[in-house]
C-alpha cells in the first residue's frame, strides 16, 4: 500500500490535549511524523506583561491544569529571585507538601490516561479514584480542586488546615497500598509488557541534547533531577533520591518511563510524609494568613534592569521562568515573562521517537511521555 | 539529609567556566548569586556580542560540556539604546548526563552522588544575553545544530517576537496558526493587548446590547 | 438416544402447523370442479377442443401441503428462536454493564440512587430534610440514618471512605440499569443517517446488512434447548461456522467504503485478525466434532449428556480445546484484548467510525450477538449444553435421586444453556476489564504461531481420545480425570514465571527488541 499521511487530531481520543500529529504511514509502519501545536495558545506571556506580580500566579496555575501547583510555584521562585525575597522555612515546607502532592496527582492522571491508551479501561477509574484523595487534600490547602493560586511571593497563602496532617497521612498510607494494585495490573500483565517494551527507545545523551528532562530522562538510566542539581525549597533537608530505571541497551522504552513515574509517586508520597514530620513549628499548629512564619513581606516593584530566573522540576521535566523587570507602573508589572515548557520540547522529540514503529504504538509512546498541551501552548 | 549539590562547589565550577569564557573576544562573563527561596545558587551570566555568540556556543558545547539548551527568550526593547533594541537570552545548562554503561548486555544505571559531583559532571546554569542593534529584521546565529533543544525554542522566538535565526532549518510558525500574516509577531511592544483602552462594541458584558454608535457594524 | 425435555417447542410448532394445514385441507371442497371449456367444432377445426383444468382443490392442496407445513413450521420456529435470542440477549449488555461497573468501581445507577441517602462518605450535604417547614423532615432523617447504618459506607476517616467504596451494595441493586438497553436502542433509532461525501454508497449500505444478516443467521443453527432450534441439518456445525466467517467480509467493506483512512486501517486490521483466528477456531471446532463424533450440534450435546455414549462434558476431555475456543472466539468477536480494529485510542472507533444512527446501533448489537453466539456455542460444545451439572450422577443417587430427577425434568434445558452462556459472558467481561489491548502484529503473530499449532495438537489429542480411549460407551472415569489434571498442571507450571534465571534467558515470543526484559514480578526486586 502506498504511503499516506494520517492526521491524528486535533480531535482525537489519544492525544491528551489539543494538538495534531500528522503521521506518514506505510501500511502499519510509521515513516515520518510532524507535530502541530498551538491550538490553545492563549498568549500567557503577553498577558503577564500587563499584570502585577501577584496577579500572574493565577495564570501560571492554568498553564498545565493537571499539575497546577508545580507551575505556580515555578513562577513564584522566579519572582522571588527577581524581587530578592527571603522565604520563611515553614512556608518552604508547606510549598513542598503542595508540590509533591500535586506531582502525585499529576502522575495519577497520567496513569489513568495511559491505561486506556494501551487498552485497559479499569485502571483509569482506579487512578482517578485515588486522585480524588489527592484532590481533596489539595482542596483543603488551596481552596479549589484544580487551580489553587496557592503560593504568594514570600510564602504561601495560608497554613495547613486543622487536621490536615492526620488526613494526609491516612490517605497517603491508603494510596501506597493501592499503588501495588496498579502495578499488579500492569507489571504482571504479559500483554502490557509486550505492548510497552521495545517500543519508543530514547537514549539519555540524545534526550538531553534534544532538551528532554525529568522522568523521561530518568527512565534512561541517569538520575538527573533539578531538585538535587540546583536545589530549591527544602529538598536538601529531606531524605530522598529520584527514581531511576535500568533501561535496555537501546535506551529507555515505554515500560521504563512508566516504571519511573510509578516509583516517583512513591518518592513524592514519602517526601510529603517527611515534610509533615519535620515542619518547623509542627504540622498541627496553625498560623493565620500573613503571619511572618508563613509569609514574608515582599516588594511589589522590580526596577528596570533586574532579572529573575529559576529552573524547576515539574511533573513532566524541567520548567523555567525568566522574568525581566521594569515594566508598566514603574516596575509593578514585569517587562517580559518567558516560560519554558518541558512538553513543548519533548513532544517533537517524542514524535521523532515514533518513527519506525507501528501505528498502534503511537498512543503507547505518546502517552508514556506524558504530554500536557496546556503548558505546551501556553 | 538529602544529597544535593552544595552551593560552594557550584560556585567554584561557575567561576572556572567564567574564567574560560571571558577569554573569548566580545564575551563578558561573571558569576551571579541568585536565590532559590532559602538557598543561594550561583549562575554564570554572560553578555555576548552577536558576532561572538556562535564561537561561544561551540566552545561551551565542546569544551565545557554544556549539553542542554533550556530556553531561548526574545525581548523587544523599543526604548533601549540603539545597540540594544533586541535581546536574546539563552538559558543553557550543564547536566552532566552520560549514557549509562553497558556491561555484558546489561545496562548499569548512572547514579550521580550530588555531593561528589566534580568537573564536567557538576551541574551548572548559564544565562547568556545577546543584544542586537535596531533593525526591522533582527537576527542572530542559530545554534540548532549544536543543541537540538534550541530548535523549537528558536521557532517560538521567531514566531512570537520576530527575531530570526541564521542557519535555522525549517523555520515556521509553531504557536500561532500557519496562516498568520508575515511580519506579525505579537510579543513586540507595539502590539497592545485588548485590555488597554479597548472600546467594546457592546453595552453589556454578555454582548446582547450594542452601543448606539455601533449598530449595524459587524463584530 | 437423543435428549429431550418437556419444552418441545419444535414439536409443538410442527404439530400446530400440521393441524392447521389439516384443517385447511378439510375445509376445502372435496369435489372436482370442472372448469373445462369446450370449443365446439368449427369449419376450421372439425373436432371439438377441450381446454382447461379439472380442479380438485383438496387434492391440489394435499400435494403442496407438506411444503406449506414445513414452511409454516420453519417460520414459526425462526420467529420463536429470533425472539428468544433477542430477549435473552438483553441480559448480555446488562451483565457487561453491571459487572464492569463493579470491576471498575464506577458508581453506576444504583449507587447514585443510594447516594440520595448515603450522600458522600456517609455525610449528606447539609441534612436537607431539616430545611422543610414544620419539622416535616424529621421522619426522612430517621429513614436516612437507618439506611445509612445498614447499607452505608463506613471508614474511620470520612474522606477516605469516599474512595473506599467497595462494599457490597445489596441484592436489590440489580434492577436499575435494566432499561438502559432500550433507551440506547431508541437513541440509535432516532439519530441522523450520514453518509460521507465520497463514500462508495452501495458498499457503504451493503456492509451493515452483510454483518447483521450473517450474524443473525448463525442463530438459526444454534439450538437453545433440545427442541428449540430454527434448523437442524445434519451438518449444522459446518453451516454455522461457514456463516460465522462471512462477517469479516462485511467489516472490511465497511472500513473501505467509508472513504476514511482510519476506517481503512481498521478494516484491514480487522480482516487480517479475523482471518488469522478463523483457522484455529475451525480446527478447534473440528476437534470437538471429532471427539463427539458428529457435525450436528444437537448430537454433540447428546454425546456429552448421554448415559450410554459419553456422559462427560467435553471441557474435561479437551481443556486445551476449550481454552483455544475461548481465546479464538474473543478474537473473533473483537473484544479486548483483541479489539485493535476498533481501538479508540488510535482509530477513534475504527472501521465503524462513519456509521451513525441505527446502522451503528445494529452493528453494535451484532457484535454483542456474536459474543452471545460464542458463549452459547461454548456452552453447547464444552459445557454439556442443556444438561445440569452432575445431572446423571445426581439422578442416580440411592435415596434422593428421585427428587433430583424430578427437579431436572421440570427445569427445561433452555435454562441451563442460558445460565452457562451468561456465566461465560461474565468471564468475557472479566477479561475485558483486566487486560490490555494487544497490538495488531502481535495478535497476528500469536494467532499464526501459537494458536494454530496448539489447535492442531488439540485435534490430535481429540483423535487419539476418540479412537483409542473411547470404548463406545461412557468414558472411563480415569480418562477425563487424567486429561484434566495433566492439562491443569501444565497450565499452572507454564503460567508461573517466578524463576529469575529462567526469565532472563527466556526468549520473549513477540516482536520486541528489548534485551533486558521485565517480567511479571520483576519489579519486586
Amino acid at each position: 500500500m502506498a504511503e499516506m499521511w494520517i492526521s491524528m487530531g486535533p480531535q482525537h481520543p489519544m492525544t491528551h490535549g489539543l494538538w495534531t500529529l500528522k503521521v506518514k504511514v506505510d501500511g502499519e509502519t510509521v515513516v515520518d511524523t510532524e507535530p502541530d501545536l498551538g491550538y490553545i495558545h492563549r498568549g500567557v506571556e503577553k498577558i503577564c506583561e500587563s499584570r502585577d506580580f501577584t496577579q500572574i500566579t493565577t495564570y501560571c496555575d492554568r498553564l498545565c491544569y493537571a499539575s497546577a501547583n508545580t507551575w505556580s510555584h515555578a513562577y513564584i521562585y522566579a519572582a522571588e529571585d527577581l524581587l530578592e525575597v527571603e522565604v520563611p522555612e515553614r512556608a518552604e515546607y508547606i510549598r513542598l507538601v503542595a508540590i509533591e502532592l500535586q506531582r502525585v496527582a499529576s502522575h495519577l492522571m497520567w496513569l489513568g490516561a495511559y491505561g486506556p491508551d494501551i487498552g485497559n479501561l479499569s485502571v483509569m477509574v482506579w487512578c482517578l479514584r485515588e486522585r480524588e484523595m489527592m484532590m481533596d487534600l489539595l482542596q483543603e490547602l488551596g481552596g479549589s480542586r484544580m487551580h489553587y493560586n496557592f503560593p504568594r511571593i514570600g510564602g504561601v497563602k495560608r497554613d495547613l488546615p486543622y487536621g490536615f496532617a492526620q488526613r494526609a497521612r491516612a490517605k497517603l498510607k491508603l494510596f501506597l497500598n493501592r499503588i501495588q494494585e496498579y502495578e499488579a495490573l500492569f507489571d504482571e500483565s504479559t500483554v502490557f509488557l509486550v505492548r510497552s517494551q521495545g517500543v519508543g527507545y530514547a537514549k539519555p545523551e540524545e534526550m538531553v541534547n534534544h532538551g528532554v528532562t525529568g522522568p523521561n530522562l530518568r527512565a534512561g538510566g541517569v538520575n538527573y533531577d533539578i531538585r538535587w542539581a540546583h536545589p530549591y525549597s527544602v529538598y536538601s533537608e529531606l531524605d530522598w533520591a529520584p527514581p531511576v530505571e535500568r533501561s535496555s541497551i537501546k535506551g529507555a522504552d515505554c515500560y521504563d518511563r512508566y516504571r519511573v513515574r510509578v516509583e516517583e509517586m512513591r518518592v513524592s508520597a514519602s517526601l510529603v510524609l517527611q515534610a509533615l514530620d519535620k515542619m518547623p513549628g509542627g504540622a498541627d499548629t496553625y498560623h493565620e494568613p500573613e503571619d511572618p512564619m508563613i509569609l514574608a513581606k515582599a516588594p511589589s516593584r522590580a526596577p528596570e534592569g533586574t532579572t529573575g530566573a529559576h529552573h524547576f522540576e515539574d511533573s513532566r521535566g524541567e520548567s523555567m521562568f525568566y522574568i525581566a523587570g521594569g515594566g508598566e507602573g514603574r516596575g509593578k508589572q514585569p517587562y517580559r515573562v518567558s516560560i519554558r515548557s518541558p512538553m513543548f520540547i519533548t513532544i517533537p522529540y517524542a514524535a521523532k521517537c515514533m518513527i519506525g514503529y507501528k501505528v498502534a504504538d503511537i498512543p503507547a509512546i505518546m502517552g508514556s511521555f506524558d504530554p500536557c498541551i496546556g503548558e505546551t501552548d501556553r | 539529609m538529602g544529597m544535593t549539590v552544595s552551593p560552594d562547589s557550584q560556585k567554584a565550577a561557575a567561576e572556572a567556566l567564567v574564567a574560560a569564557a571571558s577569554g573569548i573576544d566580545g564575551v563578558d562573563a561573571e558569576v551571579a548569586e541568585r536565590s532559590s527561596g532559602t538557598n543561594p545558587r550561583y549562575v554564570v551570566v554572560a553578555n555576548a556580542s552577536p558576532g561572538s555568540w556562535r564561537t561561544l556556543a561551540e566552545k561551551l558545547y565542546s569544551e565545557h560540556a554544556v549539553d542542554h539548551c533550556s530556553m531561548v527568550t526574545g525581548i523587544h526593547w523599543p526604548e533601549g539604546d540603539a545597540e540594544r533594541k533586541w535581546e536574546v537570552v539563552y538559558h543553557l545548562m550543564r547536566t552532566g548526563v552520560r549514557d549509562p554503561p553497558n556491561e555484558n548486555g546489561i545496562v548499569r544505571p548512572v547514579i550521580v552522588n550530588p555531593s561528589k559531583a566534580r568537573g564536567a559532571s557538576m551541574p551548572l546554569e548559564l544565562e547568556i544575553h545577546v543584544h542586537l542593534p535596531d533593525s526591522t529584521t533582527p537576527s542572530v546565529d542559530s545554534v540548532q545544530d549544536i543543541w537540538v533543544g534550541a530548535d523549537w525554542n528558536e521557532k517560538e522566538t521567531w514566531d512570537l517576537v520576530g527575531i530570526d535565526f541564521d542557519g535555522h532549518q525549517g523555520m515556521r510558525r509553531v504557536l500561532q496558526p500557519h496562516e498568520t500574516p508575515k511580519g506579525y509577531h505579537p510579543l513586540q511592544k507595539q502590539h497592545h493587548l485588548r485590555y488597554h483602552g479597548f472600546v467594546e462594541m457592546y453595552d453589556d458584558a454578555q454582548g446582547f446590547m450594542r452601543k448606539p454608535a455601533d449598530v449595524g457594524k459587524i463584530k | 438416544m437423543t435428549s429431550s425435555d418437556w419444552l418441545d417447542v419444535a414439536g409443538w410448532s410442527e404439530s400446530f402447523s400440521n393441524w392447521s394445514m389439516d384443517n385447511v385441507h378439510d375445509v376445502l371442497p372435496s369435489g372436482d370442479i370442472d372448469m373445462q371449456v369446450t370449443i365446439p367444432s368449427t369449419w376450421a377445426w372439425p373436432e371439438p377442443i377441450t381446454m382447461g383444468p379439472i380442479f380438485n382443490m383438496q387434492s391440489g392442496f394435499a400435494s403442496i401441503q407438506p411444503a406449506l407445513e414445513s414452511f409454516m413450521h420453519a417460520t414459526i420456529m425462526c420467529t420463536v428462536v429470533f425472539g428468544m435470542m433477542m430477549t435473552t440477549m438483553l441480559a448480555i449488555p446488562y451483565i457487561e454493564r453491571k459487572f464492569i461497573g463493579r470491576l471498575m468501581d464506577r458508581l453506576g445507577a444504583t449507587t447514585t440512587l443510594r447516594s440520595l441517602w448515603v450522600g458522600e462518605s456517609g455525610v449528606t450535604a447539609g441534612e436537607w430534610w431539616n430545611q422543610l417547614p414544620f419539622g416535616m423532615g424529621a421522619p426522612i432523617g430517621w429513614v436516612v440514618n437507618a439506611l445509612n447504618s445498614t447499607w452505608g459506607n463506613s471508614h474511620e476517616l470520612e474522606t477516605v471512605a469516599r474512595v473506599n467504596n467497595r462494599s457490597y451494595h445489596g441484592y436489590w441493586f440489580l434492577l436499575p440499569g435494566f432499561f438502559q438497553a432500550f433507551a440506547d436502542f431508541m437513541k440509535f433509532a432516532t439519530k441522523e443517517h450520514i453518509v460521507p461525501k465520497n463514500a462508495d454508497k452501495v458498499v457503504f449500505e451493503v456492509a451493515p446488512v452483510i454483518i447483521l444478516a450473517t450474524t443473525i443467521m448463525v442463530f438459526a443453527f444454534v439450538p437453545f434447548g433440545p427442541h428449540i432450534y430454527a434448523a437442524n441439518p445434519e451438518l449444522s456445525l459446518l453451516f454455522m461456522m461457514a456463516i460465522f466467517g462471512i462477517a469479516p467480509l462485511g467489516v472490511f467493506f465497511a472500513g473501505w467504503a467509508s472513504n476514511n483512512k482510519y476506517t481503512l486501517i481498521g478494516g484491514m486490521r480487522s480482516a487480517a485478525q479475523l482471518t488469522a483466528y478463523e483457522i484455529p477456531l475451525l480446527i478447534t471446532v473440528l476437534g470437538v466434532a471429532v471427539l463427539s463424533g458428529s457435525f450436528n450440534i444437537i448430537e454433540i450435546v447428546d454425546f456429552q449428556m448421554g448415559q450410554d455414549e459419553g456422559n462427560v462434558w467435553n471441557i474435561f476431555l479437551m481443556p486445551l480445546g476449550a481454552l483455544l475456543f475461548l481465546v479464538t472466539m474473543i478474537a473473533e468477536v473483537e473484544r479486548i484484548p483483541f479489539d485493535m480494529p476498533e481501538a479508540e485510542a488510535e482509530l477513534v472507533e475504527g472501521w465503524w467510525t462513519e456509521y451513525g444512527g441505527i446502522r451503528w446501533g445494529l452493528m453494535f448489537a451484532a457484535e454483542y450477538m456474536r459474543s452471545y453466539a460464542a458463549c452459547i456455542l461454548f456452552a453447547l460444545f464444552f459445557l454439556g449444553g442443556w444438561e445440569a451439572p452432575f445431572q446423571h450422577t445426581l439422578s442416580n443417587l440411592p435415596a434422593v435421586g428421585g427428587i433430583f430427577s424430578t427437579v431436572f425434568s421440570v427445569i427445561p434445558g433452555l435454562i441451563w444453556v442460558l445460565l452457562k452462556a451468561w456465566l461465560l459472558f461474565a468471564v468475557f467481561v472479566w477479561i475485558r476489564a483486566s487486560l490490555h489491548r494487544v497490538r495488531t502484529d502481535q495478535i497476528l503473530e500469536f494467532g499464526w504461531r501459537y494458536l494454530l499449532p496448539l489447535s492442531m495438537l488439540n485435534l490430535v489429542i481429540a483423535t487419539i481420545l476418540r479412537l483409542q480411549f473411547w470404548t463406545g460407551g461412557p468414558w472411563d472415569l480415569w480418562v477425563p480425570a487424567a486429561v484434566t489434571l495433566v492439562s491443569g498442571g501444565l497450565f499452572v507450571i507454564l503460567a508461573i514465571d517466578e524463576d529469575e534465571e529462567a526469565l532472563e534467558i527466556q526468549r520473549r515470543p513477540y516482536s520486541t527488541q528489548a534485551v533486558v526484559k521485565a517480567s511479571p514480578g520483576s519489579h519486586r526486586k
